[in-house]
């Protein structure tokens, strides 16, 4: 081959080459903007402007000033979200807030009603009528304590005197009715009447709570924190921890209970050295989880801290191990932060890993409509 | 022996004998031996509960340990890939000048050998050189992370060998500029320009939005659409290294594309140094 001929071929061999290239790095790139497939969690580690909003607007309850004869100079009290008032005082104690609104419109929230509603929305609507209360529009907050419950929210066209019958009842402070437990007789919506057996009291307060305890004297001492003749502690779950669609306070003791009994060791230490643990999940995408555990002995605060994160660590190599993906890309995101005599555990579970879980509820909602059209 | 091999040798035996390639490689060994000696990592159960560097601990928090290493060889393949390039386009401009200059091109010429197998065995003994010095560095790290957290894996030795590749396209191009000016400078030059360019091109879905419909975008796509896809397969080492999803559509392809990329400019080489006088 002559030169000349040579150079040629090496001419169009380059060509060949350029273009062969360029549809090679086209077809392996891709030319669509790239997605970010992969789940981003925002945990919930700090109040952010929406629920600092929100905290403002729910301070509506102004403790009434006590009249005296103009000798002592009263400090004008400031405004207080009643429900964080009426919380327990004190260590130990344990409070979680559900913030029903708030999930209710989350996507996680959808996906929730959509398995309350698998009948079609039949029970909701008998709550609704023998209750007057709307569960997703009325109710605001739920709060379990380890008294009992609360719920916030709008109770104003709640039927609690048809609801509660003949029940002993007597009216407490300033707007508060307290329900005796016992057993009442309730007229049904028919005319015909049914006798309930209630094992715990109920108090009602300004038609904005609706507290159950074991005993009327737990839930009157709930509506006193409220109305400012309680102890003057700070509540269990000061203001600016109120971040999240769920956050609270639980106590170690507690913790140690919900524990299944092969981590019997693991619910001793957590006795042992931590005091409380402050919980907040963050439900407005994917479900985030923080919990900060506190205790007396950094050191053995820390030590706690790395076998937590030793024990997600493995869960996490066992999950990869035996092909479940789903667990081990929620494990991904889980990790102990040690602070001095607190760490704070980071978990979080992608909306689309619930969504997968919970598809069912969805599609028996559709069929239940469906026939019931 | 075949031409193209003995010619590598010999520019394999050139760069030995320079002071800066060595010093490239007690730089890495240096570089190796500060990282293996100053870090100290806590591993408990497969999760990485403490590291200190220098006798200082580094405030992190406790997770998996391949998780927590991400950052860092992520952070690794990048500084090899975009580094190793940089170092590879300066430390390699003039061996191809120098091969061609007055007095070595004629007795090279004079050699039993085609013209072609003189650049090809140019290439094949600069890549040999990144090759060599890219395991050198990745095995080191995967052997010090490895020892010191239990944690094995090739990644970053894989986000190596695709940064060798994307070198052989930049250096196939500074090549074939010494066939036409005889010039360290030029060559480094042009190598440095192929890598921004290919910085862009891998960005180029991104960047064109920014162009005004019509002919200046055309005219930008059509040049990032030949241009090596240096970024996209510089972000693609990083999620080996890292063990995360990649986020191009096929890896295989994309790196034959900026291989073929290399090749083309190769043979334009070619094309030109056939029918050069000297």
């Amino acid at each position: 081959m002559d030169n000349r001929r040579r150079r040629r071929v090496w001419l169009g061999v380059a060509a060949l080459l350029f273009v062969l290239a360029g549809v090679l790095m086209f077809a392996g790139q891709g030319d669509s903007l790239p997605k970010d497939d992969g789940p981003q969690v925002e945990f919930p580690r700090r109040m952010r402007g929406e629920e600092r909003e929100r905290a403002e607007k729910r301070r509506t309850w102004v403790v009434p000033m006590v009249a005296d004869a103009g000798t002592v100079t009263q400090e004008r009290p400031r405004p207080r979200d009643p429900l964080l008032a009426a919380l327990p005082r004190g260590p130990g104690r344990t409070a979680v807030v559900i913030e029903a609104n708030a999930l209710r419109h989350s996507p996680i929230g959808e996906l929730l009603l959509d398995c309350m509603m698998r009948d079609g929305g039949k029970q909701l609507d008998e709550i609704r009528k023998r209750s007057g209360v709307d569960p997703l529009q009325d109710l605001d907050r739920l709060v379990i304590t380890d008294e009992g419950m609360m719920l916030s929210g709008n109770f104003g066209n709640a039927k609690f005197q048809e609801m509660m019958g003949n029940a002993v009842s007597a009216d407490y402070g300033e707007g508060a009715r307290v329900y005796e437990p016992g057993e009442s007789t309730v007229t049904r919506p028919d005319g015909t009447t049914e006798t309930r057996r209630r094992d715990t009291a109920v108090g009602v307060w300004n038609n904005q709570l609706f507290m159950v305890g074991k005993t009327p004297d737990e839930v009157k001492a709930a509506i006193d924190r409220v109305e400012g003749r309680g102890p003057d502690g700070p509540s269990v779950i000061p203001e600016g921890s109120t971040y999240g669609e769920m956050y609270g306070v639980l106590s170690v003791e507690q913790i140690a209970k919900l524990l299944p009994p092969e981590q019997a060791e693991l619910a001793q230490r957590l006795r042992d050295v931590a005091q409380n643990v402050e919980l907040h999940v963050d439900a407005s995408s994917d479900v985030a989880l923080v919990a900060e555990v506190r205790g007396p002995d950094a050191d053995k605060v820390t030590d706690l801290g790395k076998s937590l994160g030793a024990a997600l660590s493995l869960a996490r190599m066992k999950a990869q191990a035996e092909g479940e993906k789903e667990i081990a890309q929620l494990l991904d995101f889980a990790r102990v932060q040690p602070d001095g005599d607190t760490f704070k555990l980071e978990m979080a579970v992608p909306l689309e890993a619930i969504k997968e879980r919970l598809a069912f509820c969805k599609q028996e909602r559709q069929a239940a409509e469906a026939t019931a059209k | 022996m075949n031409p193209v091999l003995g010619i590598a040798g010999y520019v394999l035996r050139e760069a030995m004998s320079r002071k800066f390639i060595l010093a490239f490689v007690v730089g890495i060994t240096l570089v190796l031996s500060v990282v293996a000696l100053s870090l100290r990592l806590d591993v408990v159960d497969g999760a990485l509960a403490a590291s200190r560097l220098f006798g200082e601990e580094i405030r992190s928090s406790i997770r998996s340990v391949d998780v927590a290493l991400r950052p860092v060889y992520t952070a690794a393949a990048f500084i090899v890939f975009y580094g190793g390039i940089l170092f590879g386009i300066v430390a390699c401009s003039d061996f191809a000048p120098s091969l061609m200059s007055p007095g070595r091109i004629e007795h090279l010429l004079a050699l039993p050998i085609q013209r072609w197998h003189l650049l090809a065995g140019t290439f094949l003994g600069v890549m040999t050189l990144a090759l060599g010095g890219t395991l050198y560095g990745t095995t080191g790290l995967v052997l010090i992370f490895g020892v010191k957290a239990g944690y094995w894996t090739a990644g970053p030795l894989i986000a190596g060998l695709m940064a060798c590749v994307g070198f052989a396209a930049v250096y196939a191009v500074m090549l074939t500029t010494a066939t036409l000016v005889r010039s360290a400078a030029l060559s480094a030059a042009a190598g440095i320009l192929v890598l921004v360019g290919g910085v862009i091109a891998g960005f180029r879905t991104q960047i064109s939005s920014a162009f005004e419909d019509g002919l200046s975008r055309t005219a930008f796509e059509a040049v990032t659409l030949a241009l090596p896809r240096l970024s996209s397969l510089a972000q693609a080492a990083g999620d080996i290294a890292a063990s995360t999803p990649l986020e191009v559509h096929s890896l295989g392809t994309l790196l034959a594309g900026v291989m073929v990329f290399g090749f083309g400019a190769l043979a334009v080489g070619f094309w030109r140094f056939e029918g050069k006088d000297y």
